[in-house]
């Protein structure tokens, strides 16, 4: 009964957010003029099925845990000043938090332009615009696939990467002879939350996990006229762990440094994306006192797509990463655990193949199926859980439906 | 360059008259639409009126006129929409909803295809 109970208010919970979004929609479809509110939202349902891991579920069934809606508004107060705040709600499994998170709030001062120049201070809780999909990372109209590359866009660290409570600089240049340049620069902390540390750390985890300060930066350029966009990133961050009385760990500190190489090719037909990244991860105590590990991950993605017509988009990517650049089979991780987590936890690769179809401007499928080898990219990763992924090869397949405005 | 130097352009810009110009650059058309410039020269701030992304004439303003594919900017104009980090243009359904926006609104550009007469607006030239 109370099961039944459950079910009943998650379905009216998703109904009222349904029909809240289309009364929003049928306001926005109004908006004709230079009106200074814009709202705009999109809904996403859809259905994934793994196996041969924990990716989203434990047992391996058909899960429809693949829910995304969101709601967005931005104001623009005068001519050099706007807000603007979106709120999401995902469901993910085991990938991340079923809840409603508020993914930005903040406020944006023009503070210069000219026909060469721009320069934008935002102020709140900013979205990570740094990655080349890390704004759009849960818009699923406005991301390549339904299941991003998880080197770069591990679903476990979403609420961590997706942005933070401080401060960010957005400068743009152009120049009729080199092109376009963007710079970005920003600093804030994410708040995280009981159920964030249970995803990353495991529910073994009592204490408290908290995020220092960061430092990100990005730096993308646009040849004059050019197909071609590159891009270089840079992230610097820190988490301090405090333990509780009886807890299973310590207190400990993580170093994460985060940086990667872009390049996007835009052709009328053809799409190509690559991703090239490097990452710190340097543990201090967290499993006992005196335990130290400073490991050098790599990882690179390849995409290609291509666009037979106005409606159909085929893709296809293949993503590889290692947590450890010197360990790459992984062959260390599991001497040093004494045979406890087995080497492919020290890599992850996955092929995919898929496609996208417009049914119309606003309403589109994806679909797609993945081929993994390795489990780097299951969560917990502090803990992995080597139970449940068992095996070194496991696959999915996903279908998503969505629709925005 | 993306599609050769064309110099005969199907589709007209147009603006409010406030916008205060004659011509455009093909360089300062794309600036504008994939909103890096926000604001003419003369300070008023670029309101930008569009049809949607399937529209013939948004397809060949954007192929012909801007140099890129609709897609491009769609993928700009969503990724500040979603991120916050700015504001997409207005979609309009039609070309003479798209003139009756740009007649009304303060520094509104727009484009038409197609109609002999247009008052009221500033019709841009469109310089290499």
């Amino acid at each position: 009964m109370s099961i039944c109970l459950k079910l009943m208010n998650k379905m009216s919970y998703r109904l009222m957010c349904l029909s809240a979004l289309f009364t929003f929609n049928a306001i926005a479809q109004d908006d004709y003029s230079a009106e200074p509110l814009k709202i705009h939202g999109f809904v996403a349902q859809g259905a994934i099925d793994v196996d041969g891991s924990n990716f989203v579920n434990n047992d391996g069934e058909l899960s429809f845990k693949l829910t995304e809606i969101g709601l967005n508004t931005s104001y623009q107060i005068s001519d050099d000043f706007r807000f603007a705040a979106q709120a999401v709600f995902l469901n993910g499994g085991n990938r991340y938090n079923e809840g409603i998170r508020v993914d930005y709030f903040l406020m944006d001062w023009n503070a210069y332009s000219s026909e060469q120049w721009q320069a934008n201070l935002f102020v709140g809780r900013i979205k990570n615009t740094h990655w080349l999909h890390s704004s759009t990372r849960d818009i699923p109209f406005a991301r390549p696939s339904i299941i991003l590359p998880q080197g770069a866009y591990f679903d476990g660290f979403r609420d961590i990467a997706v942005g933070g409570d401080g401060a960010a600089l957005k400068l743009t240049y152009n120049n009729d002879e080199y092109g376009e340049f963007d710079f970005n620069f920003s600093r804030g902390k994410s708040p995280i939350n009981r159920d964030d540390a249970e995803v990353i750390l495991s529910k073994l985890a009592q204490g408290n996990i908290e995020h220092g300060l960061d430092a990100q930066a990005s730096f993308y350029w646009r040849p004059v006229f050019s197909q071609w966009k590159f891009g270089l990133t840079l992230l610097d961050s820190e988490f301090n762990y405090k333990s509780e009385i009886l807890d299973f760990f310590v207190d400990g500190r993580f170093v994460f440094q985060f940086y990667t190489m872009n390049a996007l090719y835009e052709g009328e037909q053809w799409e190509f994306t690559t991703e090239l990244l490097q990452t710190r991860f340097k543990t201090e105590g967290f499993y006992v006192p005196q335990f130290g590990q400073d490991n050098l991950g790599q990882g690179s993605s390849f995409q290609l797509r291509y666009k037979i017509d106005q409606k159909l988009t085929l893709i296809s990517r293949y993503d590889i990463f290692y947590t450890d650049k010197d360990d790459k089979n992984g062959r260390k991780l599991e001497s040093r655990s004494n045979g406890l987590v087995p080497n492919y936890f020290g890599y992850q690769h996955d092929a995919m193949l898929g496609f996208s179809y417009d049914f119309a401007d606003d309403f589109r499928v994806n679909a797609e199926y993945h081929w993994v080898e390795g489990a780097a990219r299951l969560n917990p990763i502090v803990l992995p859980n080597s139970l449940v992924n068992n095996k070194e090869r496991w696959d999915m397949w996903a279908v998503q439906f969505m629709y925005w405005f | 360059m993306l599609f050769g130097s064309p110099t005969i352009y199907a589709v007209d810009v147009i603006t409010n008259i406030t916008a205060d110009t004659a011509s455009v650059t093909t360089t300062q058309l794309r600036r504008i639409y994939s909103m890096r410039q926000v604001k003419w020269a003369n300070g008023v701030p670029i309101t930008i009126f569009v049809l949607s992304s399937t529209h013939t004439t948004h397809q060949k303003f954007c192929k012909e006129t801007l140099h890129l594919f609709p897609y491009q900017l769609d993928r700009i104009w969503n990724k500040l929409t979603f991120s916050g980090m700015g504001i997409a243009p207005t979609v309009v359904k039609t070309e003479e909803e798209l003139i009756k926006a740009v007649k009304s609104t303060t520094g509104a550009i727009g484009y038409i295809e197609n109609i002999d007469e247009v008052s009221d607006v500033n019709l841009l030239k469109i310089d290499e």
